[in-house]
């Protein structure tokens, strides 16, 4: 059914393919640019990555100008100033951004300081409240799940206030986003359970969540598809490339999905059960997913049911039967992560302590997500999520 | 209010709308302020706003607005437009998304599901906020209104129904003391 009205968006130019990446100064070049800023952290220039995208521009015009590679899993204000200077004093004319979530938001945060001229982020938290078009901005993620490659949010940790600061505009999707499975080769096997598991939630949770739409339902099924036809053997058999690139799809494809009609409850408590007892996000999104679901079972039930097919689910019996068989087969997808990778499925497994429940209930509430949840979220139904997942 | 340098003028139903709206507007601020100070849930939800927090509730570009603050524990309505260099703005980005809103036809999550309402400033606040003004919408408009636009219909105390009551018997009085401000 439509809604009754919906925006979408994503002008993101997608590179896919074995060997994407050799096109990389070739759009740069598209783009009136050559001379990159390269923002990275240490565990993807340790494992070779940073060589990968260096051998890309040999025998072109353009070049590199710097590369950071000191991004902290949480990135802050104080690391996005860092960056936005070091792009100035080198006289970069464009950025790209290798590595995962941390990575591609601090890159994103950096050029609004360089475009907009300041260093106080404060003043454009919230939405739509950028005026200027940023930089040329090039995405290569290296892992398959956060789908930041093609979101229009970033996120920020302001060190002086102690408080995490968000930006949602059109004006921060990157301009080209490669995915070369050559990227995502040396992920380890528990990371790519997780972050994978992480681009189905994005997808499952955009397909019956407020903000659905013809448009993003399309992307959030193909990438169910994708999930559960390549995870469990990109899990298995990192070297697949075949199996790699399927799966950075699978992350493109959730995250227009999600960046066009965000998440729910799942997500909600994700981000408090992170913030609280520091569980990265795929792992905990992995987690709350089936536990997600079933609390929507009586507003959305119907939606959760037209999943089922393409997660491999019966497709028999009442809706309310078709949509318990999809969070079945969920929990048989994470099961079998868990034996390939010891991915857990439950929180207690993950390291959540029980006295910090009550905590992660009342964060969650808190977040933009489990306003977009069809099923109210109040403190009691986010703690008994929570206690249902421990 | 932002200066108004619209170009072409608007249509009565515009103006009508406006009116509407910017009436609504006003009604909300000060059941806001009345009902900040008498009930529990809000009260509780308001000790997690910090103190002297400015929210505004506007229209683009040029419609109605209000403001409002945290005070002493409290929220005290400010009057029309944006005053106080609200850090917390939460805007309907035209009148007709601000008129389904404020006339009991659409939820405030389907506002934003459906991006007619944005918000300027921290998201957190701003989901804060979000969820106190449905508390304060309980008490303006009516169950059969709620039980359509609210995903849960909300569950009274007998207090809150009292309180109801009495808003609705003096709001003509809260409505022409603070018409002006």
């Amino acid at each position: 059914m439509l809604p009754e009205y919906y925006e979408f968006l994503c002008p993101v130019k997608i590179l896919s393919g074995l060997k994407a990446l050799s096109n990389l100064t070739f759009e740069m070049e598209l783009l009136g640019v050559k001379k990159a800023l390269i923002v990275t952290d240490k565990g993807v220039s340790d494992a070779g990555l940073i060589k990968t995208v260096k051998k890309a521009f040999g025998g072109s015009k353009c070049e590199i100008g710097a590369i950071y590679d000191k991004t902290p899993p949480d990135s802050g204000t104080d690391i996005v100033n860092e960056v936005a200077k070091l792009f100035l004093d080198k006289k970069c004319d464009c950025f790209i951004a290798v590595g995962g979530g941390s990575s591609i938001d601090t890159a994103k945060c950096a050029n609004m300081i360089v475009v907009e001229g300041t260093n106080d982020l404060m003043k454009f938290q919230g939405v739509e409240r950028l005026t200027k078009p940023l930089k040329p901005f090039v995405v290569i993620p290296t892992t398959a799940g956060t789908g930041s490659e093609v979101t229009s949010a970033a996120v920020i940790y302001d060190r002086k206030n102690k408080t995490k600061l968000a930006f949602a505009s059109g004006l921060l999707f990157p301009d080209i986003a490669i995915l070369d499975p050559k990227m995502t080769v040396t992920m380890p096997p528990k990371i790519t359970a997780a972050t994978g598991m992480d681009a189905l939630t994005h997808a499952v949770e955009a397909y019956y969540c407020l903000q659905k739409n013809p448009v993003s339902d399309a992307y959030a099924i193909a990438a169910i598809r994708l999930v559960f036809d390549s995870l469990l053997d990109s899990t298995l058999k990192p070297k697949d490339e075949k199996k790699r690139l399927a799966m950075l799809n699978a992350s493109l494809l959730a995250g227009i999905a999600f960046s066009n009609s965000l998440v729910g409850v799942v997500h909600g408590i994700a981000h408090a059960t992170g913030g609280v007892a520091r569980v990265p996000h795929g792992i905990a999104n992995s987690i709350l997913l089936p536990f997600g679901m079933e609390n929507n079972y009586d507003k959305a039930g119907d939606l959760i049911a037209e999943l089922a097919p393409f997660m491999g689910a019966t497709t028999t019996g009442s809706k309310l039967d078709q949509a318990k068989s999809a969070v079945a087969a969920v929990r048989e997808l994470a099961n079998e992560l868990k034996a390939a990778s010891g991915l857990p499925t439950k929180l207690s497994e993950a390291g959540v302590k029980k006295d910090q429940l009550e905590e992660i209930a009342k964060t969650a509430i808190n977040d933009g997500s489990c306003t977009m949840n069809p099923e109210d979220i109040t403190y009691e139904v986010a703690l008994d999520i929570i206690k249902q997942a421990f | 209010m932002e200066k108004n340098e619209s170009v072409h003028k608007p249509s009565l139903a515009y103006r009508l709308k406006k009116a509407v709206v910017g009436t609504a507007l006003i009604a909300f601020g000060a059941t806001f302020e009345k009902v900040s100070k008498k009930d529990e849930v809000i009260i509780e939800e308001l000790k997690d706003w910090e103190e002297g927090l400015v929210l505004s509730l506007g229209v683009l570009p040029f419609g109605p607005a209000i403001s409002m603050k945290k005070k002493d524990g409290y929220v005290k309505y400010l009057g029309r437009g944006y005053k106080e260099d609200p850090s917390l703005k939460i805007l309907f980005k035209n009148v007709d998304s601000a008129f389904l809103a404020f006339t009991g036809q659409m939820g405030n999550h389907t506002a934003f599901a459906q991006h007619r309402a944005l918000v300027h400033g921290s998201l957190i606040d701003g989901i804060k906020a979000n969820r106190v003004m449905g508390l304060v919408q309980t008490y303006l408009l009516p169950g059969i209104v709620l039980n359509k636009i609210f995903k849960r219909p909300p569950k009274y105390t007998f207090k809150q129904l009292l309180l109801k009551g009495y808003l609705y018997l003096t709001f003509p009085i809260t409505f022409s003391m603070n018409m002006w401000k």
